[in-house]
């Protein structure tokens, strides 16, 4: 368990008051999160990191909207999930309709200090999450890598939790089918 | 999977309500099948988490420009109705201080100059004077009643007096009248008597 002197909460009230450095602090808990939520979304650094200031700006400029401080970051992660959207439609083609799919990390394979896992197991991995639709993809990075409740991922993707543990579940029988070749080679 | 009494990836997610999970931890005890199973989303899940976090190449950060900031009059305003509590102490003190104000501000009513002491003597002696005019008021009212009622009385007396010796002396009359005729009748018989003798 992480003891914070400052809550979250309270680094909010200070924000709304306008105090740029609690907000800075805020920040500081949050933008590793929000900046690899976005980048496995994009899939693209540049493209995360500028979302990523974004939605901090956005986030700033809305925050008295912010009804409950505790759920902050769904909040800020329905503020990402937003802009992350947003840039795929922009970035579509005139009259296309089909499934969003960000192109596949450039250098992704070779993560800086990837010491404990095979490189072999890392582009498996990737590649296995490429193969699912967008909005699979994006409930398994809010469940596996970012640890949101069902409830929480409804919120930010606004959809029913039942619609989510669908998503879920399909995608986890998808990536077992993808990743069972490699685990059977041995390489987890 | 079937076997178990909740789905058994809520149980593995940790999305159960305690009881639930409790009942499925008792389940998995003793079913190899959904032990298996469990191991299978684990082994997925290893799987996922090779792909580790990268650090954010750059830090974000904001400046605290005071030309984009909001006014220190607009910050007290937003905060103060960006707050429930905030705005309801505002609500009582602005209510205290009409209270204060009213209360220093509204006409002082006529304060009552010292009572003068007080003559007991002649308020008993005013008293006194007035109880009696109004015993002799109401005396003098109730004897002048009484006087008029018996004056009405002898009135109603009299009156009757003279009409029963009016009537008395209509009945003497009468009688002297009756006691008249006999005698000039006896008259009138003597004389014949003796005219016939």
């Amino acid at each position: 368990m992480i003891f914070r002197a400052v809550e979250d909460a309270d680094l909010i009230r200070k924000a709304r008051r306008g105090e740029v450095e609690a907000y800075n602090l805020l920040i500081s808990r949050w933008e590793r999160r929000v900046y690899n939520y976005l980048l496995r979304i994009v899939a693209n650094r540049e493209d995360a990191l500028d979302l990523s200031q974004d939605v901090f700006l956005k986030a700033y400029q809305n925050l008295r909207k912010l009804d409950d401080p505790a759920r902050f970051g769904p909040w800020l992660y329905r503020i990402a999930h937003n802009e992350a959207y947003s840039l795929f439609r922009k970035r579509r083609p005139e009259g296309e309709t089909a499934e969003l799919q960000p192109e596949t990390l450039e250098g992704e394979a070779t993560p800086g200090g990837n010491a404990v896992f095979p490189i072999e197991l890392t582009l498996a991995v990737s590649n296995a999450l490429h193969k699912l639709s967008a909005d699979q993809r994006e409930t398994i990075i809010l469940k596996i890598y970012q640890g949101f409740k069902f409830e929480e991922i409804a919120e930010i993707v606004a959809c029913p939790v039942s619609t989510v543990k669908s998503r879920l579940y399909t995608a986890l029988d998808l990536l077992k089918a993808e990743l069972a070749p490699v685990k059977a080679r041995g390489v987890s | 999977m079937s076997c178990s009494p909740f789905d058994l990836r809520d149980y593995y997610f940790k999305e159960l309500a305690e009881h639930d999970r409790r009942l499925m931890e008792a389940h998995v005890k003793t079913c190899a099948g959904c032990r298996e199973e469990l191991e299978r989303l684990r082994g997925v899940e290893t799987a996922l988490l090779a792909l580790p976090d990268e650090e954010i190449p750059q830090r974000i950060g904001f400046v605290s420009d005071p030309v984009f900031q909001p006014s220190a009059l607009r910050r007290w305003w937003d905060a103060l109705w960006g707050s429930a509590a905030r705005l309801g102490f505002a609500s009582a003190a602005m209510l205290s201080i009409a209270l204060v104000v009213f209360a220093l501000t509204r006409p002082v009513p006529q304060a009552s100059a010292p009572a003068p002491a007080i003559d007991r003597t002649a308020l008993e002696a005013d008293f006194t004077k007035r109880l009696n005019d109004a015993v002799q008021k109401a005396v003098a009212a109730s004897e002048a009643r009484q006087a008029r009622q018996t004056q009405e009385l002898l009135a109603t007396s009299e009156k009757r007096e003279a009409l029963e010796r009016e009537a008395v002396m209509v009945r003497v009359q009468e009688y002297l009248e009756v006691e008249k005729k006999r005698m000039n009748r006896m008259i009138l018989a003597s004389n014949e008597y003796g005219e016939a003798r």
